[in-house]
């Protein structure tokens, strides 16, 4: 990657969106945390990331290495807070709530194991949203899933952004995906050297009305724009 | 139709499954008594009746209790004991590549030195004792259970450190709550693997250089022209092999259960 320049607003929605290979993965990686730039920095309120912090949850796209499979659903929620300390009453309360949130409080005590795809990725959400993160980074959260199991959770995961209030940097190859969920879309270029090709604002209310014009006309734009970055590499 | 389905679904199901075990069990045991009363020398091949009463005749003689005793207590503190340096080091040597640097060249050398070329040196170093054949016994398990348990360590996703990382846990924290954890179905599956490797080799070792055990029962046996004995050993020594390893599956599936899973199905 090269010349990324970008800021992101707090409570924000923002979609990293881009072909495969250009590096969408590994910017969200920088900003976890996870990966340190070869130059450059990134900053979260001011303060350089040098390591993965509690100000930033992470939704991973991986179904079956991400949750810890020898604890149950909520034991993987209360995870963090575990680790952390929280004294009982208030762990289970937020485990709970977090449970809640996502719609799996009568799944709590099934094992990863026994668990559907989807709600794997809702305990992941969970358990990211149990630490009340400032920041919520999600790499494909939804990509290994079925299509209307998909757009379920995308509607379940506004749900939650528009309760919580925190800032949500999410990357995604589906173009209808960063339609529905992101009020902006940064389009990356494909690699090697993979930059920024372009900004979309979606001033669109939730849930998005896929027939709007607004939404079919982004949608014309970002699918030339980002066959444009395929031929490229293909060419 | 159906009735055939049905039919079908009824002789796969558990209880016939148990039966077909036992009668398969017993048809063997039947075919081999036949066998040997009528068409077989029994000095070769005795008949199931006549190792039963050698079995009788060496619990009389207060044989049989005491070597089945003396075997077992070497096989298990050998193997926990092995077991019980094993797992640590692998962890070590899993975790940390400076470890694994001063470690690696002593284990992949050594493991491949079968305990057995090493019965008459320890009996020398550690003398005609129970202490030389406990080491042994641990020599042998010590290397897979090490094996084991550092290919577990490195295994583990690195998904699982990161989500780890981000939900605040400490090194220490995440050695313990996370890589731990994720080892355990690679460490259970070494020790299972190592017990049978325990039995293999303190039989040996008992018919080179002891004078008790299973082993010992056997190799002797075939001085006094016993082969009734022999197979009293023989068959007790697969015998408390097949019981030791489905006490360890059922620890893998009761105990172990939420780590193992799907390891201890097998």
């Amino acid at each position: 990657m090269k010349d990324i320049d970008l800021s992101i607003g707090d409570g924000e929605f923002l979609i990293i969106l881009g072909p495969s290979g250009c590096g969408k993965s590994t910017l969200l990686r920088l900003i976890a945390g996870f990966d340190k730039a070869t130059s450059g920095d990134v900053r979260v309120g001011g303060r350089s990331v040098v390591a993965p912090g509690m100000d930033r949850g992470m939704v991973f796209q991986d179904l079956e290495n991400s949750l810890y499979p020898w604890l149950s659903a909520r034991e993987n929620v209360g995870f963090g807070l575990r680790v952390n300390r929280v004294p009982n009453p208030e762990r289970k309360q937020r485990t709970d709530e977090a449970l809640q949130m996502v719609n799996l409080s009568i799944h709590g005590d099934k094992f990863p194991d026994n668990l559907s795809g989807g709600m794997k990725q809702r305990v992941q959400i969970a358990r990211m949203l149990a630490m009340r993160p400032d920041i919520m980074l999600m790499d494909e959260p939804f990509a290994a899933l079925d299509a209307q199991t998909r757009h379920v959770m995308q509607q379940q995961l506004v749900a939650i952004w528009t309760e919580v209030k925190r800032t949500a940097i999410y990357v995604t190859h589906d173009i209808r995906e960063a339609l529905n969920l992101g009020q902006r879309i940064v389009l990356m270029t494909a690699g090697p050297n993979a930059g920024i090709k372009q900004e979309y604002l979606v001033p669109l209310t939730y849930p998005r009305n896929q027939v709007a014009s607004t939404y079919l006309n982004l949608f014309t734009a970002i699918s030339r724009d980002i066959e444009e970055e395929v031929t490229k590499v293909w060419s | 139709m159906r009735n055939m389905k049905e039919l079908r679904n009824l002789l796969q199901g558990p209880g016939v499954r148990l039966w077909a075990a036992i009668l398969s069990v017993l048809f063997g045991m039947a075919l081999w008594e036949i066998a040997a009363r009528l068409w077989i020398d029994p000095f070769f091949l005795p008949p199931l009746s006549a190792i039963f009463l050698g079995a009788f005749e060496l619990l009389k003689k207060g044989l049989l209790l005491e070597n089945i005793r003396i075997s077992l207590v070497r096989i298990l503190s050998g193997f926990f004991l092995g077991s019980l340096v094993a797992i640590p080091l692998g962890l070590i040597i899993g975790r940390s590549l400076v470890m694994r640097s001063i470690f690696d060249p002593y284990i992949h050398f050594l493991r491949f030195i079968p305990a057995l070329a090493l019965t008459s040196l320890f009996l020398v170093w550690f003398g005609v004792g129970e202490l030389a054949k406990i080491f042994q016994v641990m020599y042998a398990t010590g290397f897979v259970v090490v094996m084991s348990t550092a290919t577990g360590v490195v295994t583990t996703h690195k998904n699982k450190v990161l989500a780890a990382q981000t939900l605040g846990a400490s090194p220490w924290q995440i050695f313990w709550l996370v890589i731990v954890p994720s080892a355990i179905p690679s460490i259970y599956v070494g020790m299972r693997l190592a017990l049978a490797g325990s039995f293999l080799v303190i039989v040996a070792v008992e018919m080179l250089a002891a004078e008790s055990g299973l082993g010992y029962l056997i190799w002797t046996s075939k001085i006094y022209f016993k082969i009734d004995w022999m197979f009293v050993g023989i068959f007790l020594l697969g015998a408390l092999g097949l019981l030791a390893d489905y006490l360890w599956k059922l620890v893998g599936q009761h105990v172990l259960r939420r780590y193992v899973r799907e390891s201890a199905n097998y």
